[in-house]
C-alpha cells in the first residue's frame, strides 16, 4: 500500500539525516583556528590513545561544548519555530520575528542592568546561569502572551507578525534605555552578554542549558497530537474536544523555555526557527507533528552545525558572528516560502 | 453513538454577542426542534444571525438566555470532550493547510477517541476508510488537501465529521463557493447519511431551490421570528414571502424559488401543443415582462411546428405578423417593439 511506502521513505530519510548530523558534529569539532589531525580528535572523543593535554583541553573544553551548544540551539530554536507556526497558523512565525528572543533579551537586561549586585557572583556560576535563564524565560513568555492577547482580537496573520516585530522593537528600546541609565560595570557585563555566541557557552552553563532545553522538549512532545488538530484552526480544534487554552499554555511555556534558554546563553539567533520547519515539511511532505518534531530536531542540529562550521571560516584565523551566518542560510528559505505562498495560505 | 436516537430542543433561545459589558441580542425567542434522521436547512437572509445561531448550538459561544437541550440534557452541562462525541462541525472557512493528506485530515476526526500520541487502532482505520468511501473519495487518500478541488475538499471535511462519529452534524454554508453540480451532490450526500446512519444534520444555506427539494425540515429565520416546518408547509403558509422587504424580489410559490419582479410591458396568448417548448416559451416571455391572458392579448403567438426546428408565428396588435426561429430573436424583437425603445 501507498502508506507503507511512505513510512519506509520516512525511515530512510531519518536515517540519512541522523548520519549527516553525526558527521557534521565531528566536522564541527575538527574545524577551528588550530588544525588538529582527525585521528587525534577521534582519539580524544573515544578516550583512547595518548594525546597532548593542551590539545585535549581545546577539544573537550572548547570545541566539544561549542558543538553540543550548536546542536542544542538548533533543536530548541527549530522546535519553538515549528510550534509558533502551528499555533499562529502562520508560515512566517518564529521566535525571532515574533519578538520572543527580544523579550528574552529584555529579561536579561533587566536582571543584569537593574540588579547588577546579583552579578557580583558573575555570569558564569551555576546560580548566575539559572538566574539568567529564568529571566529570559519570563521575558519570552511576556512577549508571547502579549501577542496571544492581541491575536484573539485580530485574526490576520500579517498583523500578528507586524505586532511581533513591534514588541521586539519595544523590548530593544527598553534595553537601550536601561543601558543609558546603568553604570559602567553593569554595562560591561551586559555588553559581554550581548556578544554571546555558541562558543561562549561554558561547560558549567551547559549544565543549565541542557536540562532547560530538555524540559522544553519534554513539554513539546505532549502537544504532538493537539498541534495536528490546531492546524485546522481554533473552531475545529474545539469541535474535536481540544482544550485550546490548555494547549496554548503548554506550547507557549515550552517555546518560552526553549527560545529563552538559547537567547540567554547564545544571544539572539535569527531565522533558524522559521526556516528549519519548512525544510522538514519540504523533505517529509507532511503536516503531522509526529514527523515534523523529530525532523525539526535533526534538521535544526544539521543547519546549526553547518552554520557554525561556516562561521569558523576554515583556513582563516577569525570567526564570523553566528547570527549573520544563520541569517544568510535562513533568509533564502523565507523568500522561497513567500514566493510559494502568494496567497498566504496557512502552514 | 451510531444509530442513537437524538432529540434537540431549542427553547426560547436568545443569541447574540457581548459588546463591552452588555449583551446585544441578534435574535430572541427561538423555539425549534430537531430529531434523528432529519436533514434540516437553516435559511435566512444575510446578517440575520444564522452563523450566530449555529455557533451557539455548537457551544462556541454562550446563549444569552433560553435553553438548548440535547436529549433533555442542557448543552451547557457538556464538557468540551463530551460535546466532541455528540456534535461535529464544518465551518465556512476554507482549510488550506499545506502537506496535509486527505487521509490525515480524516484521521484528525478520531481525536476525541485516540490516546495521548494519537495512535490509530484498526477500528479507527476501518472507520476512516468507510467514511472515505461514503463521500466518494476512494483513491484520494494520499492527495494533499490544498491540491484537490473545492468540492472534493468539502467532501473531505464532511467525511471528517463522519469519522468523528457524532449523532449531530452542523455545517455552516457547506455549499457556498461550489458549482451547481457540487451543490446538489453535497446536499444529496448529507441526505444519504441522514437516512442510512440515522443522523441529524443541520446546515445553513442560501440555496433555497436545492434545499426545498431535499431537506426534511427548514428553520427559517425571519426578521421578527424563527419558524420551522417542512419546506412545503412554509411555502403554503407564505413564510418565504416575508424573507425580504422588497418590491423587486418575490417568492414564487409555484416554482419554489425567488424571482425578480418585472415591469409589465404587455399581455400574451400562446397556442401550441403542451410540452417543453411551450413551457420555455412562457418562461422567456415572462422574463421580458409579458403577462399571460386569455382575452384580448397584445401579442398572439402560435407554435405550429413542434419538430426539430420550432418556429414561432407572432401577431402583434392584430396587425404586424412575424415568423421567428429562436427565442432569443423573439424576446429581443418583442421587447424592442413593446417597451417603446
Amino acid at each position: 500500500m501507498q502508506k507503507d511506502r511512505l513510512i519506509s521513505r520516512n525511515f530512510l530519510l531519518f536515517g540519512l539525516l541522523g548520519l549527516l548530523a553525526i558527521l557534521l558534529f565531528i566536522l564541527d569539532i575538527f574545524f577551528g583556528s588550530l588544525l588538529i589531525p582527525f585521528k587525534t580528535i577521534l582519539h580524544v572523543l573515544t578516550g583512547t590513545g595518548d594525546v597532548n593535554p593542551e590539545i585535549k583541553s581545546i577539544i573537550l573544553d572548547f570545541r566539544l561544548p561549542k558543538a553540543i551548544t550548536a546542536v542544542i540551539a538548533g533543536i530548541a530554536l527549530s522546535i519553538s519555530g515549528l510550534q509558533m507556526q502551528t499555533i499562529f497558523r502562520n508560515p512566517l512565525a518564529g521566535p525571532f520575528v515574533l519578538g520572543i528572543s527580544a523579550g528574552a533579551s529584555l529579561g536579561v537586561a533587566i536582571l543584569v542592568l537593574g540588579f547588577s549586585s546579583v552579578f557580583t557572583l558573575g555570569l558564569f556560576t551555576i546560580s548566575g546561569s539559572w538566574a539568567l535563564v529564568i529571566v529570559a524565560w519570563l521575558g519570552s513568555a511576556l512577549v508571547l502572551f502579549l501577542i496571544l492577547a492581541v491575536s484573539i482580537r485580530i485574526k490576520d496573520i500579517l498583523t500578528i507578525l507586524i505586532l511581533g516585530m513591534l514588541f521586539g522593537s519595544a523590548s530593544g528600546a527598553l534595553v537601550n534605555i536601561l543601558q543609558y541609565f546603568s553604570n559602567e560595570s553593569m554595562l560591561k557585563s551586559f555588553v559581554i552578554w550581548t556578544m554571546g555566541s555558541l562558543g561562549s557557552v561554558t561547560k558549567s552553563q551547559l549544565n543549565v542549558l541542557i536540562p532547560s532545553v530538555a524540559i522544553g522538549l519534554f513539554l513539546s512532545f505532549f502537544s504532538i497530537k493537539s498541534l495536528d488538530v490546531m492546524l485546522l484552526g481554533e473552531q475545529y480544534a474545539k469541535s474535536m474536544g481540544l482544550r485550546v487554552r490548555n494547549v496554548r499554555f503548554l506550547v507557549f511555556t515550552s517555546t518560552s523555555i526553549l527560545a529563552g534558554s538559547i537567547t540567554a546563553f547564545c544571544g539572539p539567533i535569527g531565522f533558524i526557527g522559521i526556516a528549519v520547519p519548512h525544510i522538514g515539511r519540504l523533505l517529509f511532505k507532511t503536516a503531522r507533528h509526529k514527523i515534523l518534531i523529530p525532523s525539526s530536531l535533526l534538521l535544526g542540529s544539521i543547519v546549526m552545525l553547518l552554520s557554525d562550521i561556516v562561521s569558523q571560516m576554515p583556513g582563516y584565523e577569525s570567526t564570523l558572528p553566528i547570527n549573520s551566518v544563520t541569517a544568510l542560510v535562513g533568509i533564502p528559505v523565507i523568500i522561497w516560502i513567500i514566493l510559494k505562498n502568494r496567497k498566504f495560505s496557512s502552514v | 453513538m451510531r444509530n442513537q436516537q437524538v432529540n434537540i430542543t431549542v427553547q426560547n433561545l436568545s443569541v447574540g454577542y457581548k459588546k463591552g459589558k452588555s449583551f446585544v441580542a441578534i435574535k430572541e425567542g427561538i423555539n425549534v426542534n430537531a430529531h434523528s434522521g432529519e436533514l434540516i436547512a437553516l435559511i435566512g437572509s444575510n446578517g440575520i444571525g444564522k452563523s450566530t445561531l449555529l455557533r451557539t448550538l455548537t457551544g462556541f459561544q454562550k446563549a444569552l438566555s433560553g435553553e438548548i437541550l440535547f436529549n433533555d440534557r442542557k448543552l451547557g452541562s457538556f464538557s468540551i470532550k463530551e460535546l466532541a462525541r455528540v456534535l461535529s462541525f464544518v465551518s465556512t472557512e476554507a482549510i488550506r493547510v499545506q502537506n496535509l493528506r486527505v487521509w490525515e485530515l480524516l484521521a484528525m476526526g478520531r481525536y476525541p477517541y485516540t490516546n495521548l500520541m494519537g495512535t490509530l487502532t484498526d477500528e479507527d482505520n476501518r472507520i476512516i476508510k468507510r467514511a472515505i468511501q461514503q463521500v466518494g473519495l476512494a483513491g484520494y487518500e494520499d492527495r494533499m488537501i490544498d491540491q484537490i478541488s473545492d468540492g472534493e475538499r468539502q467532501r473531505a471535511m464532511i467525511a471528517r465529521t463522519l469519522v468523528q462519529d457524532t449523532p449531530l452534524i452542523i455545517l455552516d454554508e457547506p455549499t457556498a463557493f461550489l458549482d451547481i453540480r457540487n451543490k446538489y451532490e453535497i446536499i444529496h450526500l448529507l441526505h444519504d447519511f441522514v437516512k442510512t446512519e440515522n443522523k441529524t444534520v443541520l446546515f445553513s444555506t442560501h440555496d433555497l431551490n436545492i434545499s426545498t427539494s431535499e431537506v426534511d425540515k427548514i428553520w427559517l429565520m425571519l426578521d421578527d421570528k424563527v419558524v420551522e416546518g417542512a419546506p412545503e408547509d412554509l411555502i403554503l403558509a407564505g413564510n418565504f414571502d416575508q424573507m425580504f422587504h422588497s418590491n423587486k424580489v418575490y417568492f414564487n410559490g409555484e416554482s419554489g424559488d425567488f424571482m425578480l419582479r418585472k415591469n409589465v410591458i404587455g399581455t400574451y396568448t400562446l397556442k401550441g401543443p403542451e410540452g417543453k417548448i411551450f413551457n420555455w416559451t412562457c418562461r422567456a416571455l415572462q422574463r421580458i415582462g409579458l403577462v399571460y391572458t386569455e382575452t384580448d392579448p397584445l401579442v398572439m403567438i402560435n407554435i405550429p411546428n413542434m419538430e426539430e426546428n420550432p418556429v414561432w408565428k407572432v401577431e402583434i396588435n392584430s396587425k404586424e405578423r412575424l415568423e421567428i426561429s429562436s427565442l432569443y430573436e423573439l424576446t429581443a424583437e418583442l421587447y424592442k417593439r413593446l417597451s417603446g425603445l
